[in-house]
């Protein structure tokens, strides 16, 4: 069985803590796995001004999942990856961390639960990967405390597991696309917290630093996180996902493991494609191959 | 043990060997890029600190030029006495009431617009962002016109000047909508802004007899003659405490910077942080308008010399306001004692500087290919 937690494992199954930090009464139980979702999204209504994305969206993130997000373009994934990130505010209904309701909890008690990488966060000028990699530990600082060691530990981890070390004094601006991309995961690692939401993290990147970010993100599911991706590339989606939502117009129309979810009538019915499945001869998952049309 | 593998195992390892240790430590030490004492950790940059020391002892520098230089300036031998109340009649009113009151309101105001200008740059990721780009000092202009050209004598200038700015401002906050996240749209109706408020200059100034008007367009330029401790005591104040809220803000700014959902989802309120910095940076320009005019591109120009010369990245609250201090009052210093034409407004000199600076940043920015 997957243990659901193997860091703070047996003591506290709860999001892990780097210190004394406060936590929401999140039940405790010893050893199992709890039975609430580390995210839950209820009734959403979602829109940006006058124009509605999604509508009465009901959304379950399961604790220790590699969740990818599918679906056409402007379906709404990335929306609702916002809410679940707290980056949008539904218009109705409500996001549970953890069984509590966001509008609970403080700016920084949730950055110190669930990190969120956007699509297309911006560098700030003339900044180093080190500076850049250590703002994601502002949740973790006050006005007049803002270092502590932990938070270089954090770093220096978080570069380390990402092979960002030696990048640490370069500018952001002067690396490659897959560098950068590794470094604002480092960034969110930094956040040190059980649950990851990525935006589209492989857009504008070549198929080998796809495959690249991808590892790396299976990585970090297998230390414990609980991540949630938005995915562009349904054949490597079903690669690295252990569940899958699918959405169109709005509406998640399946959910489930990659088997369930990519079989040809579904692909059929969430992008008009038609395709043949079948099995990826190296990872043994699922593998979409459009029927010739000419 | 073995070493850490995940980010949480290294952390929750270091804050027990911390906790064995026994943690603060009370003398003053720099770590990782950070200045700690007594348990105030802030973030330490030698560069940025060497900079601004320098930039301070220029502006000392300035400040003493500023009372000894000229046909009235005190010796620098009698400075200590006169300053300490003793030395001649003449002496005691050139340091109290005519120098020492204009270079402190040089130094506060360019204070107060440097870090405007880094809040404004900081907010719209523009270089170019700055009080004036928004129409502040083209309304406060404006309002000022109004009040001693249009309704002579109905407000003191300053005043009108405040008011005209606000209004500005508004009409600009209003039309950018959003709570302010499209910082593109804000500068595009600021300047649509400057424009209607400089017609409105224009159209007071011709309808008005030449002495008054004259007045008026000195003013214009931006002008530190004859300030008193009233403006010094005004400029210092909004320094102090505007000053306070922008150096707390800026922390949450820089993360703003890199976009408003990164932002929140690193626990920063992004709108809150945005709209209090913007009424702190308007707060800050209103008050150097209030005491010496639309002085021209101090705020524009202080915190890019300041990003430059430190290498930082970040709103650099006090580099930057140790940059519009020591441009502002050493812009004066100039105006005031070159010999070519007599004493000049300051806010000509420094339109002339921030022209030339404006010139060569774009060309390098269109070099890059980034404009």
């Amino acid at each position: 069985m997957e243990t659901w937690n193997p860091v703070t494992g047996t003591e506290n199954p709860g999001p892990r803590r780097a210190e004394g930090t406060t936590s929401p009464s999140e039940p405790v139980t010893s050893g199992e796995a709890p039975a609430v979702a580390p995210v839950r999204g209820t009734g959403l209504r979602l829109a940006y001004d006058q124009r509605v994305v999604v509508d009465g969206l009901d959304v379950e993130i399961p604790a220790g999942s590699f969740t990818v997000i599918v679906g056409p373009n402007g379906c709404g994934k990335s929306t609702l990856l916002r809410a679940l990130g707290r980056t949008l505010t539904p218009r109705a209904g409500h996001v549970d961390l953890y069984g509590e309701p966001l509008a609970s909890l403080g700016n920084k008690q949730i950055a110190r639960m669930l990190a969120l990488l956007p699509q297309t966060p911006v560098a700030p000028e003339a900044i180093t990967v080190r500076d850049l990699v250590g703002r994601g530990r502002y949740a973790y600082q006050t006005l007049l405390r803002q270092w502590s060691a932990s938070d270089g530990v954090a770093v220096r981890a978080a570069m380390e597991a990402t092979g960002t070390t030696d990048l640490a004094d370069r500018k952001v601006s002067e690396l490659s696309g897959g560098q950068r991309q590794r470094v604002w995961i480092a960034m969110v690692l930094a956040q040190d917290t059980d649950l990851l939401l990525l935006d589209e993290p492989t857009t504008f990147l070549d198929i080998t630093h796809q495959v690249d970010v991808l590892d790396l993100c299976a990585q970090m599911h297998r230390e414990g996180r609980t991540l949630v991706a938005v995915l562009h590339d349904l054949n490597l989606a079903a690669r690295y996902a252990t569940h899958m939502i699918a959405m169109r117009d709005g509406e998640v129309v399946a959910t489930g493991t990659p088997h369930e979810v990519v079989t040809a009538e579904g692909v059929e019915e969430i992008f008009g494609l038609r395709c043949r499945i079948i099995t990826d001869p190296e990872s043994e998952t699922p593998l979409v191959v459009p029927l010739v049309t000419r | 043990m073995n070493r850490p593998t995940t980010v949480a195992e290294a952390v929750a390892e270091q804050a027990e060997s911390a906790g064995r240790r026994g943690a603060r430590r009370l003398l003053p030490v720099v770590d990782e890029g950070h200045l700690s004492v007594v348990g105030v950790v802030v973030p330490w940059n030698r560069r940025a600190t060497l900079v601004v020391t320098a930039a301070l002892v220029l502006v000392l520098t300035a400040l003493v030029l500023s009372l000894t230089l000229g046909r009235l300036g005190v010796a620098l031998a009698d400075l200590p006495a006169v300053l300490r109340g003793e030395g001649s009649k003449t002496e005691h009113f050139v340091v109290f009431t005519n120098r020492l009151p204009r270079a402190l309101v040089g130094v506060c105001a360019g204070a107060a617009l440097g870090i405007s200008g880094a809040i404004f740059q900081s907010v719209t990721r523009n270089p170019l962002g700055s009080p004036d780009i928004i129409g502040l000092n083209a309304g406060a202009a404006a309002g000022a016109a109004a009040v001693t050209l249009v309704w002579p004598g109905i407000l003191p200038a300053p005043v009108g000047a405040l008011l005209g700015g606000a209004v500005a401002v508004t009409l600009v906050l209003l039309g950018a909508g959003r709570g302010l996240q499209a910082p593109l749209r804000m500068v595009v109706i600021g300047i649509g802004v400057g424009a209607m408020s400089l017609a409105f200059v224009q159209f007071a100034i011709t309808r008005t007899r030449r002495e008054q008007a004259q007045e008026m367009a000195a003013w214009l330029n931006g002008s530190l003659n004859a300030r008193s401790w009233e403006h010094v005591t005004i400029i210092a104040v909004a320094l102090v405490v505007l000053g306070a809220a922008a150096l707390a803000l800026s922390r949450g700014l820089q993360q703003v910077e890199m976009g408003d959902d990164a932002a929140v989802a690193l626990g920063v309120p992004a709108r809150r942080v945005r709209l209090l910095a913007v009424s702190v940076g308007v707060g800050l320009a209103a008050a150097a308008v209030v005491v010496c005019g639309p002085v021209a591109f101090v705020a524009l120009v202080a915190p890019q010399v300041a990003r430059r010369v430190t290498g930082s990245a970040g709103p650099g609250m006090v580099a930057a306001g140790a940059a519009g201090a020591l441009l502002l009052v050493g812009a004066d210093l100039v105006a005031v004692h070159q010999p070519w034409f007599g004493s000049l407004p300051v806010g000509v000199l420094t339109a002339g500087i921030g022209g030339l600076y404006l010139a060569v940043l774009l060309t390098r920015e269109w070099r890059r290919g980034t404009l």
